[in-house]
């Protein structure tokens, strides 16, 4: 019987993906990169803070909320002073140095990721990749327990004379999700890119250096060579595409894990947004994190 | 992590020999339960990345991905920052793919007295800036639109410049010819007249300046704009 072999097949390999208890480590050294790229985004407002959300800033709540999907909430849509926005800015900074260092990681976690998304939402249009993909990780972070090691909270409980840290059902599910994320901003990201004609005729890497945003010395560069330039672009394509297929395949993981390590940044460099390259090369080291060991069957 | 499962974890994996008490038996039939949840909540969830996919693309969407999407899943994955479509197509060569930056000026002024991003401005910081004069931009563009951003920026903008008549502009340098160094002059992508009276806030299109101005009014709720 074909059918039900496939099915128990299926059932197994679901099983071990989403429910094989997993130690913390891999979660843990998550959270703390994820919780540095979070940071540095976060710090980016702080310059700006008064001048857009401040009681006459650039970006009243009235308009903002016309201007928003009618889902969105922001706590800060209720500082209406100077100083309780400044106060509601510095909670949600507390919070993600509490994840990241792994102090009451049970309770930082949720108010991080809820707080990043609450600063997001209070101005969307001045959201990028970075900030989404940021966003991403900290929500798959509440899933797990990443505060049970590498953390404030693990040496906590040593000093109260716990054992070590145990496997559990909520960190393999945690780190399934960064999988699954992984694989799919890749590859989203790359059938966005085929859909324009710049990816395919080799001048995308081009256009892109033209922004302010790119290092000057890429559009030099490419100003000399159209062969490089064509390799770059291609090269990025390509490079989503390894990604996010080799994500999808255990066997794979670790040489996709380096690929995505080293790559990720570089991509994020040329393209102009270096912080959208830091929070996937964060993806890239759970895909390292999570490759089987030799003769290891679970994915 | 390549670790095997401890026994208490295995649940129906179980070997048949192993009869297990009735207090095991609750407990693993407690965890069938729980995983059957979270099967169930991890079917919906990705559903809803599907579905955000489909949605939030720049190439448009279906009516019916678009009410599937609107209905079932923004309600719950907007809020959490979660309905993303990752549509990052990064360039199409297109000139609203350029650079961006907002001008303010005081009606006549000959230079502008606000420039975002300011010269100096670095990293994500102007990146924040670039993103929000092009929405300006693109809001300003939106013929059913009544240029949102403009007008919720007015009141700040007059404050910091000083003056009760204003000119916001949206400029972006265009790209040069592959290969080249040379760059044209940045253009003028939209120009709005922002004026405080007696009568309450006018915002005049510039680039249509023969119509009469509207007075601003308190506007009915429209329908959000997704990112």
């Amino acid at each position: 019987m074909a059918f039900p072999s496939a099915g128990s097949a299926i059932a197994a390999a679901w099983e071990r993906c989403w429910f094989a208890p997993a130690l913390p480590r891999p979660l843990a050294i998550v959270r703390i990169l994820a919780g540095t790229v979070a940071l540095a985004l976060w710090w980016s407002w702080s310059a700006d803070l008064n001048t857009w959300f401040g009681p006459d800033g650039l970006l009243p709540v009235e308009a903002v909320r016309e201007w928003r999907s009618p889902w969105g909430v922001s706590i800060l849509d209720l500082a209406r002073s100077t100083v309780v926005v400044r106060g509601l800015y510095l909670a949600i900074g507390a919070a993600l140095v509490c994840l990241t260092v792994g102090l009451a990681t049970p309770l930082a976690a949720p108010l991080a990721a809820a707080g990043f998304a609450s600063l997001l939402h209070r101005a969307p249009m001045l959201a990028g990749p970075a900030d989404d993909c940021t966003a991403v990780l900290l929500w798959c972070l509440v899933v797990g327990r990443s505060g049970d090691d590498l953390s404030v909270d693990r040496q906590l409980a040593v000093a109260r004379g716990s054992g070590p840290a145990q496997p559990g059902i909520r960190n393999r599910i945690a780190l399934s999700l960064l999988l699954v994320h992984a694989a799919v901003i890749a590859g989203a990201a790359l059938l966005a890119q085929l859909k324009a004609d710049v990816w395919w005729g080799g001048s995308a890497a081009w256009l892109l250096s033209i922004n302010a945003a790119v290092p000057v010395q890429f559009q030099t560069a490419f100003g000399r060579s159209e062969y490089l330039t064509d390799a770059v672009t291609h090269g990025i394509t390509l490079f989503e595409a390894v990604f996010a297929a080799g994500v999808c395949v255990p066997a794979l993981r670790r040489l996709t894990g380096w690929i995505g390590i080293v790559g990720w940044p570089v991509v994020g460099l040329v393209v102009g947004e270096p912080w959208w390259g830091a929070a996937m090369a964060v993806f890239a080291v759970t895909v390292l994190l999570t490759a089987p060991v030799d003769g290891d069957r679970a994915g | 992590m390549g670790r095997r499962w401890p026994d208490a974890c295995r649940g129906r994996g179980a070997p048949p020999h192993a009869v297990p008490s009735s207090a095991e038996h609750r407990a693993a039939l407690a965890s069938d339960a729980v995983r059957g949840a979270v099967t169930l909540a991890l079917a919906a969830y990705f559903l809803g990345l599907l579905l955000s996919i489909a949605a939030n693309s720049a190439s448009g969407a279906s009516a019916l991905v678009s009410a599937l999407h609107g209905r079932l899943f923004s309600p719950w994955m907007v809020p959490p920052w979660l309905d993303l479509g990752f549509d990052y197509g990064l360039t199409r060569g297109l000139p609203d793919d350029a650079d961006h930056r907002l001008l303010v000026s005081g009606r006549g002024a000959a230079a502008p007295a606000l420039e975002f991003p300011a010269s100096g401005m670095t990293g994500q910081r102007a990146a924040r800036w670039r993103r929000l004069a092009r929405a300006v931009a693109i809001d300003d563009a939106d013929p059913s639109g009544t240029s949102v951003l403009a007008t919720g920026m007015a009141e700040g903008l007059f404050s910091r410049v000083g003056a009760d008549d204003l000119e916001v502009v949206v400029s972006r340098d265009p790209f040069p010819e592959r290969g080249t160094a040379a760059r044209s002059a940045p253009e003028k992508v939209s120009t709005v007249r922002l004026r405080r009276g007696s009568a309450g806030l006018q915002l005049i299109r510039t680039s249509d300046p023969e119509e009469l101005a509207p007075l601003l009014r308190p506007a009915p709720p429209l329908e959000g704009k997704v990112r």
